[in-house]
C-alpha cells in the first residue's frame, strides 16, 4: 500500500547533512519522506507547509540545527516560533497539529535523522492520509 | 519562450543504478512539457560524464539542466562549473539527491524508484523558475582598524603591517600596552612583562604604516566588509605630541593630586601625568576634569615648566575619518568588583587587595617601586590568596585567575621568603601544558592550599585580618596580614557602547559573541568585524595573541590590495515596489545586513553582509523579499513535485 507522503524541509547546514549521513550508513528511512532543501529552517514559511498539504502531503517535517547551533545564529528559533503558532492554527481548522513536526538534526546525526524520520512516518501512518475535502 | 530542460539521471554505477529503475524514470519524464532531453549516464561526475553533460547543453541548446545524482554537497560545484564552461549560467542547473536520500536508504526498488521519480519531478518543476545569477565582486580597501592597544591589538597591528597593510590603532588610554604593560612578571615563563612588551610597543609606534591614536575612541562606523568608514575621536591631550620629548618637567610642579587609576588607586598622580613610568608613547596628558585651569583657576605651572612649549591649553577634540576594509576589536576586559560581595571586606578593610593591586605593588614601575608593603608600611608576614571571587555570580570560570594567583604566590614566596602563604580555593583550574607544574612548584615552596566551599568572611581583628573559610567541613579561621582577591574577568564597562556603534552582538555574559565558538572564534557575526583577546571572553596573554594572529591572518587572506572581493551570490533582495517599509525584517537579520533607506522608506539588503539564510524572506508580510536561488515560487514548485 502506498503510504501518505511527508514533505521534509531540511536546512542546508545541519539536517540535510544529517540525512546524507543516514544515506552514507545505509540506514533505512521511510520512502514516503521527500526532501526540500532550504538554506535555514528560518526560511520555511507557514505557506510552504500549507502548500504541501494542499498538494497532497499528509505530514510535514521541518528539521533545523540544534538550538544554539544554527549556522545563521538564530534562524531555528525563528522557525520554532513560526511553527508552534502554525500548529495551533492548524488545530483550529481541524488538521491534527501532529502532522507538522519541527525537530533538530545535526550534520553528524545520521542515526537521529533516520529515527526522527521513521517516527514521523509512524505518526502519519497512525493518523492516516490527510483529507482536506 | 519555452524553456528547454535537459534531465540527466546518474546511475553512479550500481549505487543508484542497482537500487532505482533509472530507465523507467527517464522514460516517464522525457515527454513532459519543456523537457528537451532526458538521459541517464553511468557516472556523471567522471571526466566522461562532465564532457557528456557539456556536449548535451550545447547540442540540445538547453536553457535549464536537471541533474539527479548524489548529494549536492559532493559535486554541485563541479557540475555548476561544467555548465558554466558550456555557456550556461551555473545557477540554471538544478540538482536533486537520489543517492544518499533515496537509493541508499530505501531497500525496496519499486519504492526507491517512486521516490526518485517524485524528486526528479520536483526538480523539473523548479527548473523553469530558476534565475541566472551573476557573481558580483566589489572593490575593497585592505586597510584595517584595530580598536584596543593591548597585547592582542599589538599583535594584530604588527601582523598586518608586516604584510604592508595600513593599520589604524585606536586606544582609549593615553598609552598602549594594555594590562600586560602594568605587570612585573608573567606566567608561565616568569619573564619581565615590560621587557617582553616594550619592543612590540616601540615597533608599533615607529612602524610607518601603523598610525596610532591614543587617548582616542571609535565614535562611528558606516558601511560593511571591505568598505567601512570609521570616525575616530582624538580627545584633546593638551600636550603637543610632536613638540613633547617626554622629559616630565611639567608633572612635578602640578599642584593637583588625585588617585592614580593606573596604579589601581594605590598612588597619587597629578592632573598632568603619564600613567606609569615607561608608559608609551611617553607624552603626558592633562586630565581636564581635575586640572585647576580647566576648573577656572589661573594656573599655568605646567606650561611654565615645559622647556619645549608643548603645553596647549586650547587643544580641541578632533574627529578623524578613515576608510578601512576590516575592523579588529581588541578592547580587553574588566574585572568583577569585589565590593559586590561584602563578605570579603574589599574597599572597607585595609590590606584586602585585588590581584591587580598586588601586581602594581610588585611592579618596579608601580607605586612602591616593587616593594610589597602593608598599609602601615611593614612587610606582610602572611598573605592569603582567595580564588574564584565572583565566579558564582558570573556563572563561568574565567580560567586565568588560578594561574595568576599561583604566579603571585610564587612571586611572594621569592620576595618574602619567611611569609606564610595560603591559597583558599574550591576548585583549581590549571589546564595548559605549563600550568600544572607551577601548581606543583608552589606547593613544594610551602604555599598552603586550603580547600573548602569558599571564604565566607574576612574581618579586622587586632590589627590583622581573620579569614573564615568553609560552611561545613573543612572549615576554620586563619589570622593573617594581607588578603589578595582573584576577581572574575568580566566584559569591560565600555563594551556595550562599542557593540552599539558596530551593531555587533554580545553573548549571554556580555562579551563580544564569536561567529563560531570552535571554527571561527576570532570573527564576530558581522562580516569584516573580528574580535581578539579578552573582549571576546576571559583569556591569558598567549591565547589573546593567538586569536589576534588568527584574525589578522583571515583579513590578510581575504582583503588583498588590488583584488576584488567575491560576494555571496545567493542573497536576499528587496523589491522596492512591494516593500511597505514595516521594518519587520530589520531586527531579524543575524548579520545586520538590512537597513532602511530613509528616502525611499523601504528596506535595503547589503549584499556584502547578507549570507542568504532567508529568515527575512519568510517573515516579510508583503512577500517583498526574494531569496535568490530559494525563491517562494521555486520552493512552491518543488513542493508540488514532491507532495504528490
Amino acid at each position: 500500500m502506498k503510504e501518505p507522503t511527508i514533505v521534509g524541509f531540511l536546512c542546508n547546514w545541519c539536517s540535510y547533512e544529517g540525512a546524507d549521513r543516514a544515506g552514507d550508513a545505509h540506514l533505512e528511512c521511510p520512502a514516503n519522506i521527500r526532501t526540500v532543501r532550504v538554506m535555514c529552517s528560518g526560511r520555511v514559511e507557514p505557506e510552504f507547509v500549507l502548500q504541501a498539504f494542499r498538494e497532497g502531503a499528509s505530514g510535514v517535517l521541518i528539521l533545523g540545527c540544534h538550538p544554539g547551533d544554527c549556522h545563521y545564529k538564530k534562524g531555528n528559533y525563528k522557525a520554532r516560533r513560526r511553527i508552534s503558532l502554525l500548529r495551533k492554527t492548524l488545530g483550529q481548522f481541524g488538521i491534527e497539529p501532529e502532522r507538522v513536526k519541527l525537530d533538530w538534526v545535526a550534520a553528524g546525526e545520521g542515526e537521529r535523522f533516520a529515527r526522527v524520520a521513521n517516527e514521523m512516518a509512524g505518526t502519519i501512518r497512525k493518523l492516516g492520509p490527510l483529507d482536506l475535502s | 519562450m519555452a524553456e528547454r530542460i535537459g534531465v540527466y539521471v546518474c546511475k553512479c554505477g550500481p549505487n543508484i543504478g542497482g537500487k532505482v529503475d533509472v530507465d523507467t524514470i527517464v522514460n516517464d519524464v522525457k515527454d513532459l512539457e519543456g523537457v528537451a532531453a532526458a538521459k541517464s549516464h553511468n557516472l556523471l561526475c567522471s571526466a566522461d560524464g562532465l564532457a557528456f553533460l557539456k556536449s548535451e547543453i550545447e547540442k540540445q541548446k538547453l536553457s535549464r539542466v536537471v541533474v539527479a545524482a548524489c548529494t549536492p554537497k559532493m559535486y554541485e560545484q563541479k557540475i555548476m562549473r561544467a555548465c558554466e564552461e558550456a555557456g550556461l549560467n551555473p545557477f540554471l542547473m538544478q540538482m536533486t539527491n537520489i543517492r544518499e536520500q533515496c537509493a541508499w536508504v530505501t531497500p525496496d526498488k519499486a519504492q526507491a524508484t517512486a521516490k526518485a521519480r517524485s524528486l526528479v519531478m520536483a526538480a523539473i518543476n523548479r527548473a523553469p523558475l530558476l534565475e541566472p545569477i551573476e557573481r558580483k565582486e566589489i572593490e575593497v580597501r585592505a586597510d584595517v582598524l584595530v580598536v584596543g592597544g593591548g597585547v592582542a591589538g599589538l599583535e594584530a597591528c604588527l601582523s598586518l603591517a608586516q604584510k604592508g597593510r595600513k593599520v589604524y590603532l585606536v586606544e582609549k588610554n593615553p598609552c598602549i600596552g594594555g594590562l600586560a604593560a602594568r605587570f612585573e612578571e608573567v606566567y608561565p615563563t616568569m619573564e619581565c612583562a615590560p621587557c617582553m612588551i616594550a619592543p612590540e610597543l616601540q615597533e608599533v609606534l615607529q612602524k610607518e604604516n601603523i598610525e596610532v591614536f591614543t587617548h582616542s575612541e571609535l565614535e562611528e562606523t558606516l558601511g560593511s566588509f571591505g568598505n567601512f568608514t570609521v570616525r575616530i575621536r582624538r580627545k584633546a591631550r593638551y600636550v603637543n605630541e610632536e613638540a613633547c620629548i617626554g622629559c616630565g618637567a611639567c608633572v612635578e610642579p602640578c599642584p593637583v593630586e588625585v588617585s592614580n587609576e593606573y596604579d589601581e588607586g594605590l598612588s597619587k598622580r597629578r592632573a598632568i601625568f603619564t600613567p606609569f613610568a615607561g608608559a608609551l608613547p611617553n607624552v603626558p596628558v592633562i586630565d581636564k576634569d581635575n586640572c585647576r585651569r580647566f576648573k577656572g583657576e589661573e594656573c599655568r605651572v605646567c606650561e611654565q615648566a615645559c622647556p619645549f612649549g608643548a603645553i596647549r591649553y586650547d587643544d580641541k577634540d578632533e574627529v578623524v575619518e578613515k576608510r578601512v576594509g576590516a575592523i579588529i576589536l581588541a578592547t580587553g576586559a574588566g574585572l568583577f568588583d569585589p565590593k559586590a560581595l561584602p563578605q570579603y571586606g574589599y574597599g572597607k578593610l585595609d590590606n584586602v587587595v585585588t590581584a591587580l593591586q598586588l601586581e602594581r605593588l610588585n611592579a618596579s614601575n608601580g607605586p612602591t617601586g616593587g616593594k610589597v608593603l602593608l598599609k602601615n608600611g611593614e612587610k606582610p608576614k602572611s598573605i592569603a590568596f582567595v580564588f574564584c571571587v565572583g565566579r558564582k555570580e558570573k556563572e563561568y570560570c574565567s580560567g586565568i585567575c588560578c594561574m595568576y594567583s599561583i604566579k603571585l604566590a610564587h612571586v611572594m614566596r621569592e620576595k618574602l621568603p619567611d611569609a606564610k602563604l595560603y591559597c583558599f580555593y574550591s576548585d583549581i583550574c590549571v589546564p595548559k601544558k605549563e600550568h600544572q607544574q607551577w601548581y606543583d612548584r608552589v606547593t613544594d615552596q610551602g604555599v598552603e592550599f586550603v580547600r573548602s566551599d569558599g571564604v565566607v568572611a574576612v574581618a579586622a581583628e587586632k590589627g590583622k585580618l581573620a579569614v573564615k573559610y568553609g560552611t561545613g567541613s573543612p572549615a576554620g579561621t586563619v589570622s593573617l596580614d594581607m588578603v589578595v582577591l582573584a576577581p572574575a574577568v568580566e566584559p569591560s564597562p565600555d563594551i556595550e557602547a562599542l557593540a552599539g556603534i558596530l551593531d555587533t552582538s554580545r553573548d549571554d555574559h556580555g562579551f563580544f559573541c564569536e561567529e563560531h565558538a570552535l571554527m571561527k572564534p576570532f570573527a564576530t557575526a558581522l562580516e569584516g568585524v573580528f574580535a581578539a583577546g579578552s573582549c571576546q571572553g576571559p583569556k591569558d596573554i598567549g591565547d589573546a595573541v593567538a586569536q589576534a594572529g588568527a584574525a589578522a591572518g583571515r583579513i590578510l587572506s581575504r582583503l588583498i590590495p588590488g583584488e576584488k572581493l567575491a560576494l555571496e551570490p545567493m542573497v536576499a533582495v528587496v523589491d522596492e515596489d512591494l516593500c511597505s517599509g514595516c521594518r519587520t525584517c530589520i531586527p531579524l537579520c543575524p548579520y545586520s545586513a538590512i537597513t532602511r533607506d530613509k528616502e525611499k522608506g523601504t528596506s535595503v539588503v547589503d549584499e556584502a553582509l547578507c549570507r542568504g539564510c532567508g529568515t527575512c524572506v519568510a517573515a516579510c508580510p508583503s512577500g517583498a523579499i526574494k531569496a535568490r536561488q530559494f525563491t517562494r515560487e521555486q520552493i512552491l514548485a518543488e513542493i508540488r513535485g514532491v507532495a504528490k
